[in-house]
C-alpha cells in the first residue's frame, strides 16, 4: 500500500529475513488490519510505531502466530510460513518478548534461560551442562547466572528474556515496549546489548511509543494507523520526530505545553514538615495551591518514595503535613486516611494496584468514592450512574460504554479510567505517579491537558516522573531528588531537559 | 471494508451466522447450572413419578437449607479470594455449644441459640483476624482451625449424640406454615440479604474489588484487611445459624455434626460460578449449585439406584457440571 510495492523476485528475499505480504485481519466485519506489507531486512532493528488499537497487536499477534491471517502470506527467509500457532513459528525461528517477563523469580539466571528446554539425559536434567551453557550465553550480558532470577534489576531482566528467546533458536525477535520502567542509562545499557546482538545476525522489531527511541536505535521504521500501514522508511536518518508523530496520529501533533506560572502571593496548600520514612528525609516543603510540582530522581533517590509516604502507602516514621493552611497533621498512615484528607494518587503500575481488571469502567471510578456517597453503606445506583458518566466523557475514554469491562481497554483507556477514579474523591493534592507511562503521544497530550486544567480550578498537583521531555511540558517547578531528599529545586526557565538529565542522573 | 464486503458477501455472511451461534452456545453454557437442574429434575420425574411431586420439591428446598447456607459462608471467603475449611466444623461445634448453653447451663433456648451463633462468628472473626494480622495462609489456618473444632466437638459430647433440646429450638427446623416448611424460608432470607450486601453496599463491592485485585483496592482506598476479617465474621455467622438449624431439623447433635458438608459446601459456590481467584460470582449461582448438589443426592436417594452406586453416579454429575463450566470458561469467557 501507499506506493510499497511488493518485490516478488526471489533476489529481493535473500536480504529480508521476515516479509508481511498483504496481511489482513477481521473479526466479523470488522478489520483490525487491513492489506498491512512490512519488509524486514535481516541483521537490522526495525520500529513498529502506532497508537493503541491502530493494529499492532494484532500484527505481532499474527507474526509470532497467536492468531492466524484472515488474508495474507507472511515470508520467513524467502519461504513461505504456513502453519499458525505459536510453536511453529517458534521452530521457525520468530519469537516475541512482551512486557509481562516470562521469568521465575525464585530460579537461578541460568535456569531461566533454559526454562522449557532444559538440557537433560533420560528425563534428567544435566546440570553441568546447563550451567556451562548458561555462562556462555551470558558473558558480555553482565548477568552472574548463579544468581537468584527474582534479585535481578530490570533491565538485567529484560535482557534475560531477550537471550532466552536467542536460546531457544530465535532469529526474529519482537520486543514490545522493552523499555518500559527503565531509567536513561538502562536504556542506553538495553540499546547497546540490542546493537552487538544485531551485529551477530539478530532481527529485531522494536515496539515503542517514544520517537526518541526508534530514532535512536532503529535502522527502518513502519508506522500503522487505524489498521492500515500508515508509511515509514527504510531508512531511519531521512526521519524526525514530528514525521513520525504526524504519520501516527494522520495529522500534526500539537505538544501540550503549559504555560508556567509563578507562585508567591497564593496561600499555601500543602506543607510538609520532617518527614521520615524508608528512603526519605525531608525537612520542608511547601506547594502553593495551583501549582503542579514535578518530584524526579533515581529509583530509590525519594521521590517516588516521598509521593507514597504521603499517600500513607510507604509506612512513615515522622512528618505533618498541612492542607490550605491548616495545622500540621500526622501524614496519613493508610491510602483510605488520605483520600478524606483530600489526597489522591496515580499509580505508576496500573495493572498492578491501579485498576481492578475485570471490574466495569464505572465501577472502577466509583470505587475510591463510594463510602462518601453512600446513605448507610448502601451504594446509590443513580447517583453513581450520572458520577461515572460524566467522567467517562470527560476523560474522553473510548469504549463502547461505562460498563465495559477495564480488561478489555488499552493501556492509555486504563489510565484514564485510573484518573476518572482519583478525581471523582474530588481531590485537593493530586499525586501522579508516571501518569504517561506506556500511553501513546496522542493520549498522553490528553493527559497532560487534563492535569493543566485542574491546576487551573485550584487542585495542588504532584507530578512523579523520570520523563524528563514530560516535566518540561507539564509543570512549573521541579524538585530532583538524590539520597532520600530534596538536592537542587529548579524553576522557571531553567527546567529544560539537559538541566534534568543532569541533575536527577536518569 | 464495503469493497471486501461485496467481493465476498457469503464469507461475511457465514461469519455473522457464526458469530450467532458462537454467542448462543455462550449463553447456553452460561447458564449451564439451571440447565443441568432442569434436566435432571426432569430425567429423576421420568424414573420416579414421586420425584416431581409438591411433596418432594418442598423436601428438596428443606434439604437444602443447611447446604445453601454452608455454601453462602464458603462463598463470601473466595469471593475475597482467600478459603474457610472450618465452616462445616464450625457448625457442629457452634451448635453442640448452644445445645449445652441450655441443657447444662440453663439459658432459655433461645439465648443459648445466640450464644451457640455468637461463638460461631468470633471463630469466623478470629480466622479473619489470623490470615490478615498474622498474614497466615487461609488454606492451612483454616483447615487447622477445622481439625480444632471437629475435636472439640467429639470433646465436648464424649462421642454421644446430643438430643436434650428445647422444643422451642427444634421448632424452626420442623414447623410449617400452611402446609409449606419454614426451613426454606430461612435460606431465601438469606440469599437476599447477602444478594443486597455484595451488590447494593459499600461492603459488597469492596468485597469484589479486594477478590479482584487487593493491590489495586488498597491504593483505592480500601481498607483490605478490615474487609476480609468482616467476611471471615459474616461466614463464621451464618455457619452458626446453619448450625441451628441443622440441629433443630434432625433435632440431635451427634459427635461429628457437620463434617460430611466440607466437601459440598465448596463445591456449591464454585459450581455455581464463585471464582476460587476471587472476585467473581454471585448469589443466584450459589443457590443453583447449591440445588443442583440437592437434587442430586435426593433424586439419587428415591431413583431406587442401589446405594453401592449413588457415591460414584452423584460423583459424576457434579464432574460433568464443573467440565462443561471450565469448557465455557476455556472457550465462551
Amino acid at each position: 500500500m501507499n506506493g510499497q510495492t511488493l518485490k516478488q523476485d526471489t533476489s529481493a528475499d535473500a536480504d529480508f529475513a521476515l516479509r508481511i505480504d498483504n496481511v489482513s485481519k477481521s473479526y466479523g466485519g470488522f478489520y483490525a488490519l487491513r492489506s498491512v506489507s512490512l519488509n524486514i531486512r535481516r541483521g537490522s532493528i526495525h520500529g513498529l510505531l502506532g497508537e493503541n488499537g491502530a493494529g499492532k497487536s494484532t500484527l505481532v499477534g499474527i507474526i509470532s502466530g497467536q492468531r492466524s491471517p484472515s488474508e495474507g502470506t507472511i515470508y520467513l527467509n524467502g519461504r513461505e510460513v504456513g502453519g499458525s500457532d505459536v510453536r511453529s513459528m517458534e521452530q521457525a525461528g520468530v519469537f516475541l518478548v512482551t512486557q509481562e517477563p516470562m521469568i521465575v523469580d525464585h530460579m537461578s539466571a541460568a535456569e531461566n534461560l533454559m526454562l522449557g528446554v532444559w538440557p537433560s539425559k533420560n528425563g534428567f536434567v544435566r546440570w553441568r551442562k546447563l550451567k556451562a551453557d548458561a555462562a556462555r550465553m551470558l558473558k558480555g550480558s553482565g548477568i552472574d547466572p548463579t544468581i537468584d532470577a527474582g534479585r535481578l534489576s530490570a533491565v538485567a531482566r529484560r535482557k534475560l528474556n531477550i537471550l532466552r528467546a536467542m536460546f531457544s533458536g530465535g532469529k526474529v525477535i519482537i520486543l514490545d515496549e522493552p523499555t518500559a520502567a527503565l531509567t536513561v542509562p538502562d536504556r542506553r545499557q538495553l540499546f547497546e546489548f540490542m546493537r552487538q546482538l544485531k551485529d551477530d545476525g539478530v532481527t529485531f522489531i522494536f515496539i515503542s511509543h517514544y520517537n526518541d527511541e526508534i530514532l535512536e536505535i532503529c535502522d527502518a521504521v513502519s508506522v500503522l494507523r487505524d489498521g492500515s500501514f500508515a508509511g515509514g522508511s527504510e531508512d531511519i536518518s531521512s526521519m524526525t520526530s514530528e514525521k513520525l508523530s504526524e504519520l501516527v496520529l494522520g495529522r500534526g501533533l500539537v505538544l501540550f505545553q503549559r504555560e508556567r506560572r509563578t507562585f508567591g502571593s497564593e496561600p499555601v496548600a500543602v506543607s510538609l514538615r520532617n518527614v521520615v520514612a524508608s528512603n526519605v528525609h525531608l525537612d520542608k516543603l511547601d506547594i502553593w495551591k495551583g501549582e503542579i510540582i514535578g518530584f524526579t530522581g533515581l529509583p530509590g533517590a525519594g521521590a517516588k518514595e516521598l509521593a507514597k509516604a504521603i499517600f500513607g502507602l510507604n509506612r512513615v516514621r515522622s512528618g505533618k503535613i498541612g492542607i490550605d493552611g491548616a495545622e500540621g497533621q500526622r501524614l496519613p498512615q493508610h491510602p483510605k486516611a488520605a483520600f478524606d484528607k483530600g489526597i489522591a494518587y496515580l499509580s505508576d503500575d496500573r495493572r498492578k494496584d491501579g485498576v481492578v481488571g475485570h471490574l466495569s469502567i464505572a465501577e472502577n471510578i466509583a470505587l475510591s468514592s463510594l463510602d462518601r456517597r453512600a446513605v448507610f453503606g448502601f451504594v446509590e445506583g443513580g447517583k453513581e450512574a450520572t458520577l461515572c458518566d460524566g467522567y467517562f466523557t470527560s476523560m474522553g475514554i473510548k469504549a463502547p460504554g461505562a460498563e465495559a469491562v477495564v480488561n478489555t481497554l488499552s493501556g492509555g483507556n486504563q489510565q484514564k479510567v485510573c484518573l476518572g477514579r482519583v478525581l471523582a474523591t474530588e481531590p485537593q493534592l493530586l499525586i501522579l505517579d508516571e501518569p504517561t507511562r506506556g500511553i501513546d503521544v496522542g493520549v498522553k497530550q490528553d493527559v497532560l491537558r487534563i492535569i493543566d486544567e485542574l491546576s487551573n480550578t485550584g487542585v495542588t498537583v504532584i507530578i512523579v516522573s523520570t520523563d524528563t521531555d514530560e516535566l518540561v511540558r507539564a509543570v512549573d517547578r521541579v524538585c530532583v531528588f538524590r539520597n532520600g531528599t530534596i538536592h537542587q529545586t529548579v524553576t522557571g526557565s531553567h527546567i529544560t531537559t539537559e538541566n534534568l538529565r543532569r541533575l536527577a542522573q536518569v | 471494508m464495503s469493497t471486501v464486503m461485496t467481493t465476498n458477501p457469503s464469507k461475511v455472511g457465514s461469519e455473522k451466522k457464526s458469530v450467532a451461534m458462537h454467542k448462543a452456545i455462550g449463553w447456553i453454557l452460561h447458564n449451564v447450572v439451571w440447565i443441568w437442574l432442569a434436566a435432571l429434575i426432569l430425567g429423576f420425574g421420568m424414573f420416579n413419578q414421586f420425584f416431581l411431586t409438591v411433596m418432594n420439591m418442598q423436601n428438596i428446598t428443606v434439604q437444602a437449607t443447611v447446604l445453601g447456607m454452608l455454601g453462602l459462608a464458603v462463598a463470601l471467603p473466595l469471593l475475597v479470594a482467600e478459603i474457610d475449611l472450618s465452616i462445616p466444623a464450625n457448625l457442629g461445634f457452634s451448635s453442640a455449644i448452644g445445645a449445652l448453653a441450655y441443657s447444662d447451663w440453663g439459658l432459655p433456648w433461645f439465648l443459648a441459640m445466640l450464644v451457640g451463633v455468637g461463638v460461631a462468628t468470633l471463630i469466623g472473626f478470629f480466622n479473619g483476624l489470623c490470615i490478615t494480622k498474622l498474614r497466615m495462609v487461609s488454606l492451612i489456618q483454616t483447615l487447622s482451625m477445622m481439625i480444632i473444632l471437629q475435636g472439640a466437638l467429639l470433646a465436648l459430647t464424649q462421642g454421644k449424640t446430643l438430643t436434650n433440646l428445647s422444643d422451642g429450638y427444634v421448632w424452626i427446623g420442623n414447623a410449617s406454615i400452611g402446609g409449606w416448611p419454614v426451613m426454606p424460608l430461612i435460606m431465601l432470607l438469606a440469599l437476599v440479604s447477602v444478594g443486597v450486601l455484595l451488590k447494593m453496599t459499600v461492603l459488597g463491592r469492596s468485597i469484589y474489588a479486594v477478590g479482584g485485585n487487593p493491590l489495586a483496592s488498597n491504593s483505592a482506598g480500601i481498607r483490605v484487611d478490615r474487609v476480609k476479617i468482616i467476611t471471615y465474621t459474616i461466614a463464621g455467622f451464618l455457619a452458626g445459624i446453619a448450625g441451628f438449624l441443622l440441629a433443630s431439623w434432625q433435632m440431635a447433635i451427634t459427635s461429628n455434626q457437620g463434617s460430611s458438608y466440607l466437601l459440598y459446601a465448596i463445591a456449591a459456590p464454585i459450581i455455581g460460578g464463585v471464582s476460587v481467584f476471587g472476585g467473581r460470582g454471585n448469589v443466584v449461582g450459589i443457590l443453583g449449585g447449591v440445588l443442583l448438589l440437592t437434587v442430586i443426592q435426593v433424586g439419587l436417594a428415591i431413583t431406587n439406584v442401589p446405594s453401592f452406586y449413588v457415591g460414584m453416579i452423584g460423583g459424576f454429575m457434579i464432574f460433568i457440571a464443573v467440565a462443561i463450566d471450565a469448557i465455557r470458561v476455556r472457550y465462551f469467557a
